[in-house]
């Protein structure tokens, strides 16, 4: 997300200009009265294509909307979950990736990189999943398996060079 | 007694809500009402139009309409806007309000031969009305328009100099019956005065705050009315306008904690008490005194569009606006209103009636139904002035 500029408009109230990943441009503006206005630029354009009005209530009824109060995104196939240095991942075992064919313990997952295997999704016949939760040193990794992994941001990155990435 | 002033406010309220439904100021439509249904309204053989009549009551409420809106030019006053981005606004501020002011001058010299009579011109032309421009543009969609930020801070700086400039006028003119240097000094002390204020602004400032901290509201308002008063009785005492003890006020008051609350307190007085204001202007003027200052206003409205449209331009163009861009900002400016009608009155109640309220009333009325078209039009007038250039340069490039 590019940056937002500030700008007082004395008299009227105040303007938030943000740049867009894709050149447009978004501007709001919050007049003292109460209601707001936004303005749509096109990408090097000085002039606004269109504008909407509206009032205080609804206003932040609609920031409440856009900021996911009320329905979040449904998770895609790769989940990325970021809540202070936590991250929380779901991946795939290639084939031929380093850790198949080995289990927790033999990896040495908590001790070496200082992850933690929360869960493995492994695909049974007929489409049916199967989930193992908290699965003990013994498990063994197989391809095929979505590996649910706990950890700080670097070890998930290592953890997944073994997941992904073609082995020896 | 309250007959009157019920008749008064059912017509200001219609002309405000005319002037709401046509997303348009209230202003000029006040002073119209004032015009034709005041004591000098037209007489026909059945009917008289003149349904407001003059009186005390009236009289006092317009002059706390005065106090009220000059209050709160003081207490809007916040230097902070301006030092935000203070390069720009000053250098674009400067060059705009200087070359309209220095237009107005040559202008009012030129109708009445007359230094007072040229600087009050000078003061009814100069400033632009920020409550018609900001109306203007918001009803323009042009709000969020980059330009825009600078057209806002150039008004802001004509506060400021409408601040500056009132406090000498006021000191000017009441010292104008003595010798040139004298009124000039006169004016000059009013504004060395308004200097200390300024800078002795925040120590007095502390003074107020203490005063004023109080968590019942009604005691609040009561007292800083108490203030407001006394301080306009203090300036009159000391030779000073009325006006500029309220705008004096205010800019103390401002450096207060208060400031934001003082705001949100004041603004209905404002717009209850300065609507009879602008009503109470019209009220005292004789329509068929149009007339005779008809020539001398269109010949200012002429100059007043050409010099703004120029300023405007030369002020856009320092500060790095080209292009269309520069064209609204000039094209923006072009309003006047709430500060004409406030120097004539000024300059009224300094003993010079007669031609300059009725110039300054038609001089409104005419801006007020020309700024719109060029707000509107700024893109076409850019195009015009594009293919002129064009044209003018045409030749040139086939001779090299």
């Amino acid at each position: 997300m590019g940056n937002i500029k500030e700008a007082e408009l004395p008299g009227l109230g105040k303007k938030y200009q943000a740049e867009l990943e894709s050149g447009e441009r978004m501007v709001v503006v919050i007049y003292d009265e109460g209601h707001r206005e936004l303005f749509y630029f096109p990408p090097e354009e000085n002039e606004p294509a269109c504008s909407v009005t509206l009032t205080d209530q609804e206003a932040r009824q609609i920031g409440s909307i856009i900021g996911g109060a009320f329905y979040q995104p449904k998770m895609l196939e790769k989940l990325e979950t970021a809540i202070a240095e936590l991250r929380i991942e779901w991946l795939k075992i290639a084939p031929g990736a380093p850790i198949a064919g080995k289990s927790i313990g033999e990896l040495g997952l908590r001790k070496n990189l200082n992850v933690t295997v929360i869960a493995v999704i492994e695909e049974e016949r007929k489409g049916k999943k199967r989930t193992t939760i908290n699965p003990g040193p013994g498990f063994v990794f197989s391809p095929g398996q979505t590996v649910v992994v706990a950890g700080k941001a670097g070890s998930i990155e290592q953890f997944q060079e073994m997941v992904t990435g073609k082995g020896e | 007694m309250l007959v009157n002033l019920s008749i008064i406010f059912v017509l200001a309220s219609l002309a405000i809500l005319v002037a709401q439904r046509f997303k348009y100021c209230s202003i000029p439509l006040l002073i119209l009402l004032g015009i034709f249904l005041g004591p000098n309204a037209p007489e026909f053989s059945r009917a008289n139009l003149g349904l407001i009549k003059n009186s005390e009551s009236i009289e006092l409420l317009s002059e706390l309409g005065v106090l009220f809106l000059l209050f709160y030019l003081g207490l809007e006053f916040s230097i902070s806007q301006v030092v935000q981005n203070s390069k720009t606004i000053i250098k674009g501020g400067s060059i705009f309000t200087g070359m309209n002011f220095f237009r107005g001058l040559v202008l009012g010299w030129v109708f009445f031969h007359s230094w007072p009579y040229a600087l009050v011109v000078a003061g009814i032309t100069t400033v632009s009305s920020s409550a018609m421009v900001t109306k203007l543009l918001v009803e323009a969609k042009r709000t969020a328009n980059p330009e825009t930020e600078l057209i806002l801070g150039m008004m802001v700086y004509e506060d400021i100099f409408m601040a500056f400039f009132l406090s000498f006028l006021s000191g000017y003119l009441l010292a104008q019956n003595s010798s040139w240097l004298a009124s000039a000094t006169g004016g000059l002390v009013v504004l060395v005065f308004l200097a200390l204020v300024f800078f002795l602004g925040r120590r007095l400032g502390a003074f107020f705050d203490r005063l004023l901290s109080m968590r019942s509201a009604e005691a609040f308002v009561v007292i800083a009315f108490t203030f407001l008063l006394l301080s306009a009785n203090l300036a009159e005492a000391a030779r000073i306008s009325e006006a500029v003890g309220a705008l004096l006020l205010g800019l103390i008051l401002a450096e207060t904690s208060h400031a934001k609350k003082l705001i949100q307190m004041f603004t209905p007085f404002r717009d209850l008490f300065g609507a009879i204001f602008f009503l109470s202007f019209g009220m005292q003027i004789d329509y068929q005194q149009f007339f005779s200052v008809f020539d001398i206003t269109v010949w200012a409205v002429v100059f007043t569009i050409g010099g703004n449209l120029l300023a405007g331009w030369l002020g856009a163009w320092a500060c790095g606006y080209k292009g269309a861009a520069a064209a609204n900002i000039a094209c923006s400016l072009i309003a006047r209103g709430e500060f004409a009608i406030i120097v004539a009155g000024l300059a009224a109640s300094a003993g010079m009636a007669g031609m300059l309220q009725p110039f300054a009333a038609l001089y409104v009325l005419i801006l007020a139904l020309v700024s719109p078209l060029f707000m509107k039009r700024s893109k076409t007038l850019y195009n015009f002035f594009v293919r002129l250039r064009e044209l003018v340069n045409k030749p040139r490039g086939i001779s090299t």
